[in-house]
């Protein structure tokens, strides 16, 4: 026993509370630093020398920097993280579709639609008439108008989608590679060795990337015994040790972005995070709104023409359309094979989609994609034509049975909408072959047509087909934008949670200030009474 | 639960971003006057507004119709009443006649039946705008013309009926067409003797195309001198076979016998035969007046009708999609209060610290 292991307590004293005041300080410093989690320094009393009546203890060390932290709160983070990633992005996108669709912002096509059977009634009480029928194509190109408008903004509202897809991935490849990078320093940091030694804020940073990313798109992850953390995205790994494989997108035949990782298509396993939500809020556009307005239109195109095809204009002519007619689009996945169509009786045609496949033996098959039915098949001979619900194909060259076809009515028809006569005097408003100015009989039909039922809309009318795509765009909007309330709630909870095990109080924090300081200040008063006690031995 | 800093700031951060959205959600809906922005604002509630809208805007529109037919039927109206006047003045010219008059008075009978016949034709061919109404469908043609060739009156009109709708499912044809209005055909058992027992035949037939009655009335046996045959298929050819037979002459001018007694004979044959199909006439002009009377007062109802329904519809309208004022200005104040609240006590706590305490 000597007074040297007094300093040498007094001196450990001084050096942990130096220590402690330090993360401290650290804590103080990163109050507001998003995922800091706060460090504590683990004091524990130093290794006891035996003496002859029992053990002496060595005064303090600072055995560990721990930083409060709990593993499975923050995963659940990560969960939630992606959650919230996917309602916010179906709130954004469903918000801009439903002003498409805004009724009560006088958008939309429900007035301009009235409008223009009220025209026809105006021509139906004035055959005759040249203002009538002049202000009945004024309102046929209004409603052109404003299909036209509404198709365009969904096909940009589709377009910036896509954009934003290709915008995430670069955002995702770029956090992936500084989780690689990370995983290097956290290994070297932590050494190979059984050391306690924690890379606390490298650790910090990585769990930031990770909440980051989780808002992008959805991933699985867990931590290897080196420390190092593996990413994968869609059962394929994103970032497994210090390497990273690049996510990639590819345009398919519908002209949208496909994600590719590791040279394999997981479009269809990312539900979650904004990338999720972005696949997702697509294709129920492509296949409800968009497709649900060109059926509408393609309807309204097909029954008026059948209509006005078989009524007399002033002028005695007739079979005019009066919108453009109704075309067949195709879709050629065949190397070897052409394909033509054509629409031999407008009455008859569905609109439905086909697909036309060929078997092994030669036979083709043609499928309503909507119905599933096989609606014709039969040997394959180049050249026959082939028709089916009003519609006549012809496959011309080679083919396999990898080969298809596919066949809308409705892809180009808001396209190819636009008002056909141009010359009020054609304006079929007349049902009999003998030039009668008043013979309002198609007129008529045609203006009570918004009364009727149409089949190839499912029996309902022409405007409740149609309210029935604004409620469809309103709910969807409506529960998107509840469930990014929910999932908003739900994150803040958590970070709540997680705040309450790893955030910094300043109040805690200028307690311990005080606390530490009195450590030192009591550790330099013991090398002061040490010192004394010294100075009264040296002066024996 | 221990509390951090943070945990404090994100909780009033969220709690104002909460009340914030609120007030400027209530603000938009008082300056827009709507309680439905949009349609995820209440789903069921925009749909109904576009149902409503709808159906107002159908209504208006049959409104508009009705306007256009009661337009149409009210002068079609004005006309067949001077039509059924001037058949009346013909009945009593007719029965005037009866009495054995002289040469003066059966020269003025005749060109006071002349002047009715004329004036019938140009009722027959009244216009509304730049459509002849007696017309049918044939809008752009006179109702009636004379032909020198056959010295009738030719219908070249058809017998369209210009539809126009007043309700969902329900039409009602705006005009008369001119083979109804002066087309007629016999009614019950024709006479088949004059007052003299002359023998008579009235025959009749009606063409399906333009639905005009040619009648023909026989007098006499065949073989006889005084035999005489005529037709008419309107109101016009009558007045003209009348306004002729008191000049003693046929309808082309002629004499209808060379032997002077036969001739008079003949034409006083005449004027006696046409009391009945004039008297049918008449009848089928009231027919008409009555029917377009009935129109009237149904277009009337449905006028009604609509009004009412679209007060209802607009009311409805304005419950689903208006905001109401004076809760949403409530609801503001109330907002506001918490708002006001909220920044006090967020005040009073971020400034609090124990680092102020410390020396």
């Amino acid at each position: 026993l000597s007074l040297s292991g007094l300093f040498n307590i007094g001196k450990s004293a001084l050096f942990a509370s130096q220590t402690a005041l330090s993360v401290i300080g650290h804590n103080i410093a990163n109050v507001n630093t998003p995922s800091f989690s706060r460090q504590e320094a683990v004091l524990s009393s130093a290794t006891s020398t035996t003496i002859r009546n029992g053990l002496l203890g060595g005064g303090v060390i600072v055995s560990d920097i721990k930083r409060d932290y709990d593993s499975f709160i923050q995963s659940q983070l990560l969960g939630q993280y992606q959650n919230y990633g996917r309602s916010s992005s179906l709130n954004e996108t469903f918000s801009q579709i439903e002003q498409i669709f805004n009724e009560a912002g006088d958008m939309g096509l429900a007035i301009p639609l009235m409008d223009y059977f009220n025209a026809w009634h105006d021509v139906s009480t004035n055959p005759e008439g040249q203002a009538q029928r002049t202000v009945l194509l004024q309102k046929a190109s209004a409603l052109v108008l404003n299909a036209k408008q509404m198709e365009q903004g969904i096909l940009d509202n589709l377009r910036n989608t896509n954009g934003e897809i290709s915008d995430i991935v670069e955002r995702v490849n770029s956090i992936a590679s500084k989780i690689a990078e990370l995983n290097v320093k956290i290994v070297q940091t932590q050494g190979s060795s059984l050391s306690s030694v924690n890379a606390n804020d490298l650790r910090d940073q990585r769990d930031s990337l990770l909440n980051d990313l989780a808002n992008l798109v959805e991933f699985t992850s867990y931590e290897n015994k080196d420390g190092s953390v593996t990413v994968s995205v869609g059962m394929r790994n994103l970032v497994s040790e210090d390497n990273t494989n690049t996510l990639s997108t590819r345009t398919n035949e519908n002209g949208d972005k496909d994600l590719y990782l590791d040279g394999v298509s997981i479009t269809s396993q990312i539900q979650r995070g904004q990338l999720g939500g972005l696949i997702s809020v697509r294709d129920h556009v492509e296949s409800n709104s968009l497709k649900g307005l060109r059926k509408l239109v393609a309807s309204i195109t097909k029954e008026i023409n059948i209509l006005h095809t078989a009524g007399y204009g002033l002028d005695g002519t007739t079979g005019n359309d009066f919108f453009n007619p109704l075309q067949i689009s195709l879709r050629d996945f065949s190397p070897g094979a052409d394909i033509t169509a054509s629409i031999t009786n407008l009455s008859q045609v569905t609109l439905n989609e086909y697909s036309v496949t060929f078997d092994s033996l030669n036979n083709y098959h043609v499928i309503n994609n909507d119905t599933g039915v096989e609606v014709t098949s039969g040997a394959y001979v180049s050249g026959n034509p082939i028709t089916f619900d009003g519609i006549q194909i012809t496959i011309t060259g080679a083919i396999t049975s990898a080969d298809s076809f596919s066949i809308s009515p409705l892809t180009d028809a808001i396209k190819n909408f636009g008002v056909a006569v141009s010359d009020y005097q054609k304006i079929a408003a007349a049902g009999s072959d003998i030039t009668l100015p008043g013979d309002n009989t198609i007129a008529l039909s045609i203006a009570q047509l918004s009364d009727n039922t149409i089949a190839d809309l499912g029996n309902s009318t022409f405007m409740s087909f149609y309210s029935g795509l604004v409620s469809d765009v309103g709910s969807m909007n409506k529960a998107a934008s509840d469930s990014l309330k929910f999932d908003n709630n739900l994150l803040s909870e958590m970070n709540n949670m997680r705040e309450s095990i790893s955030g910094v109080s300043l109040d805690e924090e200028a307690t311990n200030l005080i606390r530490f300081q009195r450590l030192f200040e009591a550790g330099a008063r013991l090398i002061t009474v040490t010192d004394e006690l010294l100075q009264t031995i040296l002066k024996l | 639960m221990s509390i951090s800093s943070f945990t404090i700031l994100n909780q009033l951060t969220q709690s104002l971003q909460r009340t914030m959205d609120e007030y400027a959600k209530l603000n938009s809906q008082l300056a827009s006057g709507k309680r439905i922005e949009k349609p995820s604002d209440d789903v069921i509630g925009m749909t109904k507004a576009i149902d409503y809208t709808v159906s107002i805007s159908e209504n208006e529109q049959f409104k508009r119709n009705i306007d256009e037919v009661n337009f149409n039927l009210e002068y079609t109206s004005t006309a067949m009443n001077s039509v059924s006047d001037s058949l009346l003045k013909l009945k009593e010219l007719l029965s005037n006649a009866g009495n054995a008059q002289s040469q003066e008075n059966m020269s003025f009978y005749a060109q006071q039946a002349g002047e009715w016949r004329d004036y019938l034709l140009s009722l027959s061919n009244s216009m509304v705008g730049n459509r002849y109404i007696f017309s049918g469908f044939n809008t752009d043609q006179k109702s009636f013309v004379y032909n020198p060739v056959t010295s009738h009156f030719d219908y070249q009109g058809d017998s369209g009926e210009i539809n126009v709708s007043l309700d969902k499912g329900a039409e009602i044809p705006m005009n008369i067409q001119g083979s109804k209005a002066y087309s007629f055909s016999l009614i019950g058992l024709a006479p088949t003797e004059l007052s003299d027992g002359t023998p008579v035949n009235y025959t009749q037939s009606t063409d399906p195309a333009t639905g005009t009655t040619t009648i023909t009335v026989e007098i006499g046996n065949a073989g006889d001198p005084d035999h005489d045959i005529f037709t008419l298929s309107n109101t016009m050819d009558l007045a003209h076979i009348m306004s002729c037979a008191y000049e003693y002459k046929n309808i082309d001018g002629s004499d209808l016998n060379a032997d002077a007694a036969v001739n008079e004979e003949m034409a006083l044959h005449r004027l006696s035969a046409l009391s009945k199909p004039l008297d049918d006439a008449y009848t089928q002009a009231l027919n008409v007046q009555a029917e377009i009377g009935t129109r009237q007062v149904g277009i009337n109802d449905q006028t009604t009708r609509l009004d009412k329904n679209n007060l209802n519809l607009e009311n409805a309208l304005s419950k689903t999609e208006d905001a109401d004022m004076d809760n949403t200005i409530t609801e503001l104040l109330k907002v506001q209060t918490a708002l006001q609240v909220l920044r006090e006590s967020a005040s009073l706590i971020l400034s609090e610290s124990l680092l102020d305490f410390l020396k």
